[in-house]
């Protein structure tokens, strides 16, 4: 290295680069913490029945910190690190590469949509209780659907620095509320049954586990800015393990105050009685009306931000596929003046109006049939990828020369893929209590089984371009940077065939 | 490389031959040497209004390409499996290329196209179009309320402006083999998105036989464009607003 030499590039690309803080605050907005507190903890109570909720998200947040180790280190190394299917590409070959890209749309599509059913049905409410309003669900799902819709095709993004103070906001009342709960607890001591670690081997752990899962999603984009960041070895690094243990740990204290305030053995009859409200009633004997209304707001904002968040990745997905033609060649065309995906949130919307008029018309319920059901799906769908993503980085790490050390190269992926895999035995075994429904219920099989269906298809899809179109199947995984690969090898590794 | 980069082509750049039938008034036309990023520039703005027809990054990023690939033609740099190389020192006769150049030269710690593309972007826009006003092709025009006010660029004849547009246009729909240097301006058009605005209404036939004529581009231009195109799409990607 030469200090002589002036390094103007450097100097000038560094301004504007993002930090380690930037980072967290665009991947927590996506995970939305106040969504997960008072929305995903307080459903999978009342859904699943289970009690270990709390120690189930810092379980998986132990788990995520593992699995991101070996992920985040193979992003270094291979163009388009912000898609998981690029890993599997990379690691495990095209075909299930492709099949993980449809596993991927599928789950973040789910993702989102289900969020619409939250949305819709804790602005309804907030509507009725402030302002004597009585709309139905759908309808403030559907305006709120709108605006993504506009945001989304427009490509605006919420403001950074709105974003970051949202996210402070959130997690400051999060962290009001539990202190509140965890001084006012039901009979007059705080328990910690909900945190024993005996809950993650009893049953309806699965339920819990997935439930966590869901609520960490998000996570895994600190990748997409890796080319943006100050010092991509660091950055994205510390950046992602920061987001990990920061949501877990909140998620976990959260779930585990309410508990204590309601008391571990009826916090499961509390949040079916109370649904979303369950916090806000508890909370506000003790603090005053405009403190829980600010919070009710902010729940209904992060929901928003996520709900922002998870359609720009799934017009991100439709991009990267559309460019190398893996999906047809439109949707990696950008609207000519903001640069958006247009095709692929177009498509997304679409999508999202479909099923929302679907659940209107049926009349299904917004909070346990879309937010609840549709989401854990989502996160049983990232489940699957988490857990092919993480065997890929062991496969893609056998296969190459390098100098990472066994810890990131191959222990810890190998011990996440087992972890992730265990978590999705379970999880697959106790569907039927993850849904609330009977154990003889197709339903506890239709969702999972559209996750194979959809990976199935994604396999012959790829076969079929290896014998029709070459060309496009060795583009497989480059995304955005299709274009360069019939000039030059995407990286140093031999592809499977 | 078995061949001397720009040597081949270089004839082209500055003959231009007039499509068999007139475009638009072709005697304004092409009255001066033409410059890949004046020329991309003009196709990337509207002719009238100077308002700008493609999004600020992927414009940012072809502009680069653009000052890039007339360094490449005046033979001092070329490009090969996504690095810069210096090939002559020599400085050339414009300016702004010898700017560029003298960077290149300064820093050749950094040899990778997209650090390049990125570094000369972010002050692309300035230059070429500073390059244009100095030339008289572009006038400047102060814009918007009086809160956010700023320097705008209009083009200063129409028909100037439009003629690269119309020629690639009437070209493609009539499937006319592309000289060089059009090949390298349609060429940066496909690979930051422009292209619609050359194909607009045409039949498919015409948008395949562009890429065609992109993909017969020398090679080292091309390698220049691959990583254009995954810059422009990486910006698609990691997209956020700061």
């Amino acid at each position: 290295m030469s200090h002589s030499k002036p390094d103007t590039v450097s100097a000038v690309l560094a301004r504007g680069r993002l930090g380690i803080p930037s980072v967290v605050f665009f991947v927590i907005a996506a995970a939305a913490p106040l969504t997960v507190v008072a929305g995903g903890a307080t459903t999978g109570y009342a859904v699943t029945g289970v009690t270990g909720i709390p120690v189930a998200y810092l379980v998986v947040a132990a788990v995520l910190a593992l699995f991101a180790v070996g992920y985040v280190a193979m992003s270094r190394r291979i163009v388009n690190a912000g898609a998981f299917y690029t890993y599997v590409t990379r690691g495990l070959g095209r075909p299930a590469g492709v099949g993980a890209a449809l596993v991927a749309l599928l789950a973040y599509n789910a993702m989102q949509i289900g969020l619409y059913g939250g949305a819709g049905a804790v602005t309804a409410q907030f509507l009725a209780d402030r302002y004597g309003l009585d709309p139905a669900w759908w309808v403030c799902a559907l305006m709120v659907w709108a605006v993504v819709a506009v945001l989304g095709v427009a490509r605006i993004d919420l403001n950074g620095r709105v974003l970051a103070v949202v996210l402070v906001a959130e997690c400051v009342v999060a962290l009001v509320f539990d202190a509140v709960m965890v001084s006012h607890p039901a009979g007059g001591t705080v328990a910690f049954d909900t945190l024993a670690p005996s809950h993650v081997f009893a049953a309806g752990i699965g339920a819990a586990l997935v439930t966590a899962i869901t609520g960490f999603v998000g996570f895994e984009g600190t990748v997409v800015f890796s080319e943006e960041t100050k010092d991509p070895r660091r950055t994205i690094a510390r950046a992602t393990y920061i987001a990990v243990a920061v949501t877990g740990l909140l998620y976990g204290l959260s779930a585990w105050a309410m508990s204590v305030a309601t008391g571990p053995d009826r916090i499961v009859d509390a949040a079916r009685a109370d649904g979303t409200d369950l916090i806000f009633n508890l909370v506000s004997p003790y603090l005053s009306q405009s403190v829980v209304t600010v919070a009710r707001v902010l729940f209904i904002t992060s929901l928003f931000a996520a709900l922002l968040s998870f359609h720009h990745t799934v017009a991100r997905y439709l991009f990267a596929l559309g460019r190398e033609r893996v999906l047809p060649a439109v949707f990696g065309r950008t609207s000519r003046r903001t640069g958006a995906p247009k095709v692929g949130s177009l498509v997304q919307s679409g999508l999202a109006f479909a099923v929302l008029v679907g659940y209107a018309l049926a009349g299904a319920d917004p909070i346990v049939h879309l937010f609840f059901w549709i989401t854990v799906t989502g996160g049983l769908g990232v489940l699957i990828l988490m857990t092919v993503t993480s065997a890929a980085v062991v496969g893609f790490y056998r296969r190459i020369s390098h100098t990472e050390g066994p810890w990131r190269s191959l222990i810890a992926p190998l011990t996440a893929t087992l972890a992730l895999g265990g978590i999705l035995t379970v999880t697959l075994r106790e569907f039927d209590t993850l849904l609330g429904v009977a154990p003889d219920s197709p339903l506890r099989w239709a969702f999972p089984a559209a996750y194979a269906a959809v990976a199935l298809l994604g396999i012959g899809w790829a076969l079929l371009l290896r014998t029709a179109n070459p060309e496009i199947y060795h583009a497989i995984g480059l995304g955005a940077d299709s274009d360069t690969g019939p000039l030059r090898a995407p990286d140093t590794v031999r592809q499977p065939a | 490389m078995t061949s001397t980069p720009g040597g081949e082509y270089a004839p082209h750049l500055r003959e231009h031959p007039v499509p068999s039938r007139p475009v638009r008034a072709v005697g304004s036309a092409a009255a001066h040497a033409m410059r890949l990023a004046d020329e991309f520039f003009y196709l990337a703005h509207d002719d009238q209004t100077g308002r700008p027809r493609l999004f600020e990054s992927a414009l940012a990023h072809g502009l680069a390409a653009a000052l890039l690939a007339e360094l490449h033609w005046e033979g001092r740099i070329t490009f090969e499996r996504g690095y810069v190389r210096v090939v002559r020192n020599a400085p050339p006769k414009d300016w702004l290329q010898h700017l560029v150049l003298d960077r290149l030269i300064a820093e050749p710690q950094h040899t990778a196209t997209r650090t390049w593309l990125a570094f000369v972007a972010t002050t692309a826009y300035e230059q070429v179009a500073t390059r244009m006003w100095q030339l008289g092709l572009l006038r400047q025009h102060q814009v918007g309320r009086w809160w956010r006010q700023r320097t705008a660029y209009v083009p200063a004849d129409m028909n100037t402006a439009a003629w690269s547009w119309a020629r690639l246009s009437y070209q493609l729909r009539n499937y006319q083999r592309l000289n060089a240097f059009d090949v390298a301006l349609a060429g940066l058009a496909m690979h930051t998105q422009l292209d619609p605005i050359l194909l607009d209404g045409a039949p498919l036939a015409a948008r395949t036989f562009l890429r065609q004529q992109v993909e017969q581009a020398h090679p080292p231009l091309r390698d220049l464009l691959a990583d254009l195109g995954a810059v422009v799409g990486g910006a698609v990607l990691s997209h956020r607003t700061a």
